[in-house]
């Protein structure tokens, strides 16, 4: 298996020359990219993602992390039609503060992460500005605990 | 809590109480009660010996009336309704057993010592042991009605087909047309059942069932009147007999095909089992119906199934017609065997269509077919073919 | 009259809004909210859910080990489908790699498993569509593998086969001829259900032209999987980025043009030809040789994350894994190909006929309980 690092070195690269210091690389890894920037120029790296050929979001999800009061957001996204392209998972990741949930959503640069919000939305209550639906996917419609996928849920019989 | 050998104790206990104890009323009112009200003596002795003289019992029977060639014992056991509902009831173990020998399965196997043959008779028990449930927003009267008019539509088909020239109920110079104009009342049933059972789902069956109706009507109808137009008559009797040389499936090929289809759609057999999709609209307008209720619209569309194989039979197949070294019953339920086995066979081998794939096959295929059938039969009949 | 009690919702015209599941016979533990006006299908809104656990809060509160069965369990149809890559990213945080005899065995099952979930999905698709002998035929059939599953992995449906570091134990020595008797038989009921059921006319006018999903609405909403593949995208996860030991491994990527679900039916049918060409070719390759990495004491991660994904039965089935270093994982992601599929459910029904539902619905594929973890 041929290594893809030239290629993935090159799609870093023309994002930093166009983003400079506003995004950070995490890592480059064999098919693994990371890169992570703040909250106001989510979308606007996802679009520039979207124009290297990196069309469909495989997965998205948050991670709580209550010793730094933040979640951290990662959208992780993937090419199916250009060859060249499709070993590399790319994954863009963002922090949020916990007492102001709200971020941007990208379903009108990826309308396939409408789902994904939306369970992420119910898992760690962060509100998706601009979602138009913004309610329970897979919980209970009476679900009035917090959003059990924070670490502060506890598990009933787990405590 | 009883155990089942305590179960089977206390009925064994109760039968054998029941048997020692029933002579002693039993014989009193025949020897003593009877005799004082004036009737005839050896009548007690007739109906003791009756129970196990089977010609005793039929020449009591033919005394008051219901013997086997009154028209009562026509009309309801043979060949009317109850031998109807035999062979409906034997048709449906036969379409288990032979869609599980399809489906490399083995079907009923446990009731009854040989491959279930007692499967009917354990399904009837276990429908009478279930509970009706109507629904409390359904239309109380018609919810009841639907299964005995499904039933009683089915019966009165029986009237005026016969089975051999001397086995009928009741003579009609139209016979032919008779059972279709009854059919024809069939979707109505299914439709008071849609809609009494005020249900989304049923609903939907029903008017499936109206648009079925609307596809295939016109050319069944069609499709027999190259029949008439051969013989010239509605008599089901003389189309059989007219049959004699050359059964009509050969020179009317056509129709044959166009009625047969026509039969699996009024059925709401596969593929045209729209009515009762089970997948799209859970069970169509079976849906709320439950228990004996169930049962017996099963078996109105049984029967009528029966009927309708026997119309093809008739039609089609020369009826009774055959070499003169069997009777011309066997002949007729040997045809029988092998039409009701055409109409189970598609259920095997093929999926359901869709309502409008139905129309576009009922209005632009099978009408157009059935008036070149129309042709076919009158140039036959200015040739003398028949 | 006391029909008026009916309730047919007046939306404004002659719509009549429908609740079709849980509780129908063509819906599985998952709703579908449709609103049909006359014969078509005007809106369509899908409500999973139903059979939700928090399979995600739950594993962080088991250990590596303890996760493997846990995890199985949303789906059990295809259980080393979704425990492989499971593993493979447990693998990564703990550092460990199999032996390659355990990596080929893998394949195996991954396969027999894809086979497996296959005929579950064509039986139920031929009940769907009203045809009872295609149910019954696939469901007879898919024992056959069911039982060299589990010749290997001792269970019938939930092995629980792969753990990290390798497989749990090693496959019996008569393995390959009764697999290659099976896969012969199998070859030959595969041309027998072209015979009854994919050449069958009336199934093709159930299935062609309907449900159609175009190239581009197909990788814009996330479509993955067979579906993916059926709209002309030769995209296979065991291609894309190998895992396992699939790049020693030819096999060709079924694909058809049409995106419809005729299109979805065939590529399934043709993978499992594929499965089976793949683990003949891995019977040539395996050697002996050890089965497991040992790994000694609890398994730890290094504190840190990794991310796989792989080809499951149904699409591709993605694991992120985030470790803090202890014995449980600290939070574990899974992105399930039947959640990204529903997307495309609402996109297809809207426009067609209620009488279509089941024949798009199912072509999806759709495993509810997988779906909703």
């Amino acid at each position: 298996m041929p290594s893809n690092l030239d290629t993935e070195n090159q799609l870093v690269k023309s994002l930093t020359d166009q983003f400079k210091n506003k995004i950070k690389t995490e890592y480059v890894k064999h098919n693994r990219i990371k890169i992570s920037t703040n909250q106001d120029n989510l979308k606007s790296l996802a679009t520039s993602v979207k124009e290297l050929g990196f069309e469909q979001v495989i997965s998205h999800g948050g991670t709580d992390y209550p010793d730094n009061n933040v979640f951290r957001i990662e959208y992780h996204i993937i090419c199916v039609s250009k060859k060249k392209l499709r070993s590399i998972m790319f994954s863009i990741m963002t922090e949020i503060s916990k007492d102001t949930p709200e971020i941007e959503t990208l379903i009108d640069i990826f309308p396939s992460a409408e789902f994904h919000e939306q369970e992420t939305y119910e898992n760690f209550g962060i509100t998706f500005t601009g979602h138009p639906r913004m309610e329970k996917l897979l919980l209970p419609e009476d679900w009035d605990d917090i959003p059990p996928l924070r670490k502060d849920y506890i598990l009933p019989g787990r405590g | 809590m009883e155990t089942f050998e305590e179960f089977v104790k206390r009925i064994l206990t109760i039968l054998f109480w029941f048997l020692l104890i029933s002579p002693l009323i039993i014989f009193p009112v025949l020897f003593l009660l009877v005799p004082l009200l004036g009737i005839d003596v050896t009548l007690a002795n007739e109906i003791l010996t009756a129970t196990i003289d089977p010609f005793k019992a039929i020449k009591l029977a033919d005394r008051y009336g219901v013997g086997p060639s009154s028209t009562f014992f026509k009309v309801a056991a043979f060949p009317g309704f109850t031998f109807a509902a035999l062979v409906a009831t034997l048709v449906i173990l036969y379409e288990r057993k032979l869609m599980a020998k399809a489906q490399l399965r083995v079907g009923p196997l446990y009731a009854g010592r040989f491959e279930g043959v007692l499967q009917p008779i354990a399904d009837l028990f276990k429908l009478l042991g279930k509970e009706l449930v109507v629904p409390e927003k359904a239309d109380k009267t018609f919810f009841w009605a639907a299964p005995i008019l499904s039933l009683g539509l089915g019966a009165a088909l029986l009237t005026v087909i016969p089975l051999s020239p001397t086995t009928y109920i009741a003579r009609s110079e139209f016979s032919l047309l008779i059972p279709f104009a009854i059919i024809g009342f069939s979707p109505l049933v299914v439709l008071i059942a849609a809609w009494a059972s005020s249900n989304k789902f049923a609903f939907i069956g029903g008017l499936r069932a109206l648009h079925q109706l609307a596809a295939y009507e016109i050319p069944m109808l069609l499709s027999i009147l190259g029949i008439v137009i051969l013989t010239g008559s509605f008599d089901l009797m003389k189309i059989v007999e007219a049959q004699k040389d050359m059964w009509f499936i050969f020179p009317q090929f056509l129709a044959a095909i166009i009625f047969y289809i026509t039969i699996l759609s009024e059925l709401e057999r596969v593929p045209f089992d729209l009515p009762e999709a089970e997948t799209e609209i859970v069970s169509g307008w079976l849906t709320e119906y439950t228990g004996m209720h169930f049962g017996l619209l099963q078996l109105g569309v049984y029967v009528k199934f029966y009927v309708l194989a026997l119309l093809f039979t008739l039609l089609f197949l020369g009826g009774w017609n055959g070499p003169a070294f069997l009777p011309p019953i066997v002949w007729l339920l040997t045809k029988l065997f092998f039409v009701i086995t055409m109409i189970i066979f598609p259920r095997a081998v093929l999926p359901r269509l869709r309502i409008d794939q139905l129309i576009r096959i009922g209005w632009a295929w099978l009408i157009a077919l059935s008036f070149i059938n129309l042709f076919i039969a009158v140039i036959e009949s200015s040739l003398g073919v028949i | 009259m006391q029909n008026a009690a009916m309730n047919i919702e007046d939306k404004g015209g002659d719509q009549l809004v429908l609740h079709v599941g849980p509780q129908h016979p063509g819906s599985g533990h998952f709703r579908i909210i449709v609103t049909v006006d006359g014969d078509y299908i005007v809106g369509a809104k899908p409500d999973p859910g139903y059979v939700h656990r928090g399979a995600e809060k739950m594993a962080e509160y088991r250990d590596y080990i303890q996760n493997i069965p846990h995890l199985e369990r949303p789906v059990i149809i295809d259980a080393t489908g979704v425990t492989l890559p499971y593993v493979l990213t447990a693998e990564k945080i703990i550092d460990v790699e199999a032996p390659d005899r355990a990596q080929y065995i893998r394949m195996i099952m991954a396969e027999l498993n894809r086979i497996i979930s296959h005929l579950y999905w064509l039986g139920i698709y031929g009940i769907f569509l009203g045809h009872s002998t295609m149910f019954m035929w696939p469901m007879g059939d898919r024992e056959l593998f069911i039982d060299l599953a589990e010749s290997i992995g001792g269970t019938r449906v939930t092995f629980s086969y792969v753990v990290p570091g390798g497989v749990r134990n090693d496959m019996p020595t008569n393995f390959k001829e009764r697999a290659l008797k099976t896969f012969d038989y199998f070859e030959k009921r595969i041309e027998e259900y072209k015979k009854i059921f994919f050449n069958n006319p009336l199934m093709s006018a159930r299935t062609e032209g309907i449900g159609t999903m175009d190239k581009k609405d197909a990788i814009r909403l996330g479509i993955t999987g067979s579906n993916l593949r059926a709209c002309g995208i030769d995209s296979d996860t065991r291609k894309d980025e190998t895992y396992c030991l699939y790049d020693r491994v030819d096999f060709e990527i079924p694909t058809r043009k049409e995106g419809d679900s005729y299109a979805r039916c065939i590529v399934r049918l043709e993978e499992l030809q594929q499965s089976m060409n793949i683990m003949k070719q891995v019977f040539d390759l395996i050697e002996p040789g050890p089965i497991k990495q040992v790994i000694g004491g609890v398994m730890r991660g290094e504190p840190g994350e990794a991310f796989v994904r792989t080809e499951a039965a149904r699409g591709t089935m993605f694991y992120h894994i985030v470790s803090d270093g202890e014995k449980n994982p600290y939070r574990v992601k899974i992105s399930v190909p039947s959640f990204r599929n529903l997307i495309g459910m609402t996109h297809l029904l809207v426009g067609s006929r209620l009488a279509d539902m089941p024949a798009i619905y199912w072509s999806l594929d759709y495993w509810p309980v997988e779906a909703d973890r």
